[in-house]
């Protein structure tokens, strides 16, 4: 029996209008990954990493093709749907955290989970929950200002798994940390993917950021160019 | 809620300023109110069964007092009473030998068939009856006697601005008797009798001012007041008959268009705060558009981010109306700060003033929070994410 998978591109093309110009961004890719996957998408600045995994979450809308991503197909959605399917669906891991200052990284936590029908009791317990995977129970009061870069990824981490989203999609989530926050990071990811089956895929410059992923894919010039599986 | 609570947080200098600056507007307002609302007061306090008889000219050419027999005999009218702005200034001898001078409404009146016509007016009945008894007793209302520090029996000296005493000195009054009043009544009033004025002025005999004339319908009023004026009309005195209110606006005419001023100034200064209030909202909105993308990817919907923006400029207005218009309030309404009693014996600030600075801080709200929020509505996460 054939398991569909969780992610389904159908020769993707996606052109952005700059003034006259255009800039052929994607051009024709197909992709599918399966569900439990730990991907990383590598390729040069302007290749197209963060325009495909902006197209994955929903963020943007591909000039041709098709994007069905946990068998639903997201052309169909209208942007209020596709806001609520994001909730639903998507966790996203950015290069800067962006995490909201004024408030505690349990509170950060807790935000996604005010989309969900849930008791402020519950969601209390769930951000307790997903600090406490990430390994920041002890921290849970503290603001952004008062955590370090590797803590405060950790805690955007929690923020995207806190609706346990089937997929997580995370944009250079080790650019702007040190040596060793990176590697803790990319640790927890790969026990995210490993321990709770989480589909991973995250955009990045860094091979040793990507060693940690299962399947590299290279972007160049919006092409899908290579693949390689560990 | 909480995030926009928290969100004014984040910079508190900023938001406490743009508060300040909607609190002194809506404060400014709520206090142009009050004074407007002092300035009508009698427009308010009058009575459609009440009408007033001056000479045609104006106010200040004065009536012969035949004309009260006349009047009476129309149809319609219950009872009349002659009435003379008698304009003295009160003065009284300070312990330092200067002189402490008050201004406040004092008339000349008919007292009988004038507390008749005013029933408004509270006086005991044995104090009636003193003031009745002496003529040349006063009335005075209770917050002025309270302001002048006088009591029954006290003596009072007004210096005459306009009527002049036989014997060249001050006129002497003792208060017989100090009324209360329902409703918004001036309370800040003297009144003596007309037959002391007539006796001791030393000239002007044989003339009133003005006349009081109560009638028994008030839909009457236009048949009534056209038969006194007819009555009069080939006279070398003709008469210009009117309600109390028409009567009462003739002295805020007499100071422009102050309505028009105040609320011109109101505007301005409103104007002023939503240009504060916006100025500030767009500075927020622009520094969090990451903020707003990151909102977005998180599922939060268009109208959530638009409503976060909206709602802490709204917030900021309604923060600004509990420290300006809500300040001011309690300062007037409750606390009875006066800034010239003696020219506004009735100060409040109105309850639609309250609802009406209420009603701006909403709007100045929703107006300066709207552009940022429509940015923040149309704002494509992708697009924001990309750019910063």
């Amino acid at each position: 029996m054939s398991v569909e998978p969780i992610v389904d591109l159908q020769d993707v093309t996606k052109i952005y209008y700059k003034g006259d110009n255009e800039i052929l961004t994607l051009d024709h890719v197909t992709l599918q990954i399966q569900q439990g996957e730990f991907i990383a998408l590598m390729g040069p600045s302007g290749s197209g990493k963060t325009t495909l995994l902006n197209l994955l979450g929903g963020l943007d809308t591909p000039t041709e093709g098709r994007v069905t991503v946990c068998g639903q197909d997201l052309s169909l959605l209208s942007a209020r749907e596709l806001a609520r399917w994001r909730a639903d669906h998507v966790g996203f891991v950015f290069q800067s955290f962006n995490l909201l200052p004024v408030l505690t990284a349990r509170q950060n936590v807790e935000l996604p989970l005010t989309l969900q029908s849930l008791s402020a009791n519950e969601r209390e317990t769930h951000a307790e929950t997903a600090l406490r995977v990430v390994g920041l129970g002890e921290r849970m009061d503290h603001r952004p200002s008062e955590l370090s870069g590797g803590q405060e990824q950790r805690v955007a981490i929690a923020r995207a798994l806190a609706c346990d989203p089937n997929l997580l999609l995370a944009d250079e989530p080790t650019g702007d940390l040190d040596a060793k926050s990176a590697r803790d990071v990319m640790h927890l990811l790969k026990r995210l993917n490993e321990s709770f089956g989480k589909t991973i895929i995250i955009v990045t410059h860094d091979p040793h950021a990507a060693e940690f992923a299962r399947r590299e894919l290279h972007l160049e010039k919006g092409v899908l160019h290579m693949e390689r599986t560990r | 809620m909480r995030l926009v609570w928290l969100n004014l947080r984040r910079s508190p200098i900023r938001t406490a300023l743009t508060v300040l600056g909607t609190a002194i507007a809506l404060g400014l307002f709520c206090l142009l109110e009050a004074l407007l609302n002092a300035f009508n007061a009698g427009v308010e306090m009058s009575s459609a069964s009440r009408l007033i008889v001056q000479h045609k000219e104006s106010l200040t050419f004065m009536l012969p007092k035949a004309y009260a027999s006349r009047i009476a005999q129309i149809d319609g009218i219950e009872r009349i009473a002659e009435g003379t702005w008698f304009g003295g200034l009160y003065e009284a001898p300070l312990p330092d030998g200067g002189k402490r001078q008050e201004f406040f409404p004092n008339f000349a009146a008919d007292m009988e068939p004038y507390l008749k016509l005013y029933p408004e007016l509270i006086v005991s009945p044995e104090r009636y009856e003193a003031l009745m008894a002496d003529q040349s007793g006063c009335l005075m209302g209770d917050e002025l006697a309270a302001r002048l520090g006088k009591n029954v029996g006290d003596r009072v000296l007004l210096r005459p601005l306009i009527w002049p005493n036989k014997d060249g000195k001050h006129w002497a009054f003792t208060i017989r008797a100090i009324y209360t009043c329902t409703g918004t009544f001036d309370r800040a009033m003297m009144l003596f009798h007309h037959k002391y004025l007539d006796e001791g002025r030393s000239f002007g005999s044989g003339q009133t001012g003005f006349y009081w004339v109560g009638i028994q319908n008030p839909e009457q009023f236009s048949e009534i007041s056209a038969a006194i004026d007819r009555l009069f009309v080939n006279s070398p005195d003709p008469t210009r008959t009117m309600n109390e209110k028409a009567f009462n606006m003739q002295f805020l005419s007499m100071m422009g268009n102050l309505k028009l001023l105040f609320r011109f100034i109101g505007t301005v200064v409103i104007f002023t705060m939503l240009l504060i209030s916006a100025n500030t909202m767009m500075m927020s909105g622009r520094e969090r558009t990451r903020e707003m993308a990151i909102l977005k990817a998180m599922g939060f919907s268009d109208v959530y981010v638009f409503g976060l923006l909206v709602g802490e400029s709204v917030a900021i207005a309604l923060l600004g109306f509990v420290l300006g218009g809500v300040g001011i309030w309690a300062l007037i309404n409750l606390g009875d700060w006066n800034p010239k009693p003696d020219f506004f014996p009735i100060f409040k600030v109105p309850d639609a003033a309250m609802y009406s600075a209420v009603g701006i801080a909403v709007l100045t709200g929703v107006l300066s929070g709207i552009v940022p929020g429509l940015a923040a509505l149309r704002l494509k996460a992708a697009a924001a994410l990309r750019s910063i």
